[in-house]
């Protein structure tokens, strides 16, 4: 059998990838990661940020993202989430109702509200917590608060996946009559400064949890990340990154 | 040995690194009617962390009972509830080296438990031959002092 009809599938497969999604009338989305310290084999803090520029004049709604990271990161050796926050409890009342062990990250999320002609912005406060676990994944909650003018809860839910973390993103509800609010920036850290307790000798002792364990050795042009959006309209963009090897390494 | 004894035993256990793991691997010798001998293996011992690569983390430790000597484990677990390791332990009469699978349950419990299965791969000296199978428990510990500790048993049938 030829192999021509083959290639040239590639070839368009290969081509269509390739394309920046401004090139096709769509969103861009950009990102970056780093990490604190950024130490071969030890632990660390992750944070990423992400960007989404929609070619348009409302901007695009966010209805997931797929985040990719390296799969030898140390996330689910980390430390991180020793306890599970309830989805209900969280809901309803907000982060604070977490146990402190839960505590995984933090973040902020920019987004925006076209009311009438304007265009209004709005910085929510995110929260990372373990939440509870059926499956014997580590299950994150992302809880998204945000005060004014939208006052308004969403959590997140993904499972940390080896190297992929999946994060469906619901309709968001603004204002009444108004459309659903577009999430465009997204900030987010793993790990930080976290306050955990454990018992001792029948007393509740503070101890700091160790942290994302970096690999000892650095793939050939860094760490990759990488994330996939997905957006109301069908449109998809993507976005890569490499934090860089540590310099003497 | 039931497996919910174990991580009362790390709680116990003290000291930096706060890796500490206890593996039992408990070696009695049998005749067999067809051949060789046989290795009932069920076996304990405690375990500290040395280091760690991303996500694997590396114990090690003296291992108690019928094979006694250092035991150095392996341990991955990246996310996906199906964890791995590779171990040796390294005796007086020789080592042992194989690998393990199992699933782990409670992620985001302080101590999570997993269970699978080892399967040996070589040895050297007195069990240069050995080979075979078992069942493995274990516990791995996440938190404060004790962090990367790993609780695991192992109970098998192996000939050498």
């Amino acid at each position: 059998m030829s192999r021509a009809p083959l290639i040239a599938v590639a070839l368009a497969l290969a081509l269509c990838t390739a394309l920046p999604a401004a090139a096709l009338g769509a969103t861009t989305a950009t990102m970056s990661a780093t990490f604190t310290p950024d130490r071969l084999g030890a632990a660390t803090t992750l944070s990423f940020n992400f960007q989404i520029a929609a070619d348009a004049e409302a901007p695009a709604l966010l209805t997931g993202v797929d985040f990719r990271y390296p799969v030898n990161l140390g996330i689910a050796t980390s430390g991180l989430g020793v306890a599970s926050c309830p989805v209900a409890a969280l809901e309803a009342r907000g982060p604070s109702v977490c146990p402190p062990d839960s505590r995984m990250g933090s973040g902020s999320a920019l987004v925006e509200i076209p009311i009438g002609s304007d265009l209004v912005q709005e910085t929510a406060q995110v929260a990372l917590v373990a939440g509870p676990s059926q499956n014997g994944y580590v299950h994150i909650l992302a809880s998204v608060t945000g005060e004014s003018p939208v006052a308004a809860r969403v959590v997140l839910s993904t499972q940390l996946q080896p190297g992929l973390l999946q994060i469906p993103v619901p309709p968001i509800p603004s204002l009444p009559e108004a459309p659903y609010v577009a999430v465009v920036r997204m900030h987010l850290i793993l790990g930080g400064h976290l306050t955990y307790y454990e018992p001792v000798h029948g007393h509740s002792v503070a101890y700091q949890p160790v942290g994302i364990g970096l690999p000892r050795r650095c793939p050939r042009g860094g760490f990759p990340f990488s994330a996939g959006f997905g957006f109301l309209d069908g449109g998809h963009a993507e976005a890569r990154t490499a934090v860089a090897c540590p310099r003497g390494r | 040995m039931r497996f919910d004894r174990w991580p009362g035993g790390l709680d116990r256990s003290a000291g930096r690194a706060a890796a500490l793991a206890v593996i039992v691997v408990a070696v009695a010798t049998t005749s067999s009617a067809v051949a060789a001998r046989v290795l009932s293996v069920h076996d304990e011992g405690h375990l500290h962390f040395i280091e760690s690569d991303g996500s694997e983390i590396i114990d090690e430790g003296a291992a108690t009972g019928t094979v006694p000597g250092t035991l150095r484990v392996h341990f991955v677990y990246n996310g996906e509830p199906a964890v791995s390791a590779r171990f040796t332990i390294s005796g007086h009469g020789g080592s042992i080296s194989g690998r393990a699978g199992g699933r782990l349950n409670n992620p985001t419990s302080p101590a999570p438990s997993f269970r699978g299965a080892f399967t040996i791969t070589g040895g050297s000296g007195r069990y240069a031959h050995i080979h075979g199978t078992g069942e493995l428990f274990g516990v791995f510990t996440r938190r404060g002092r004790n962090k990367y500790a790993l609780v695991v048993q192992a109970i098998g049938k192996d000939p050498y």
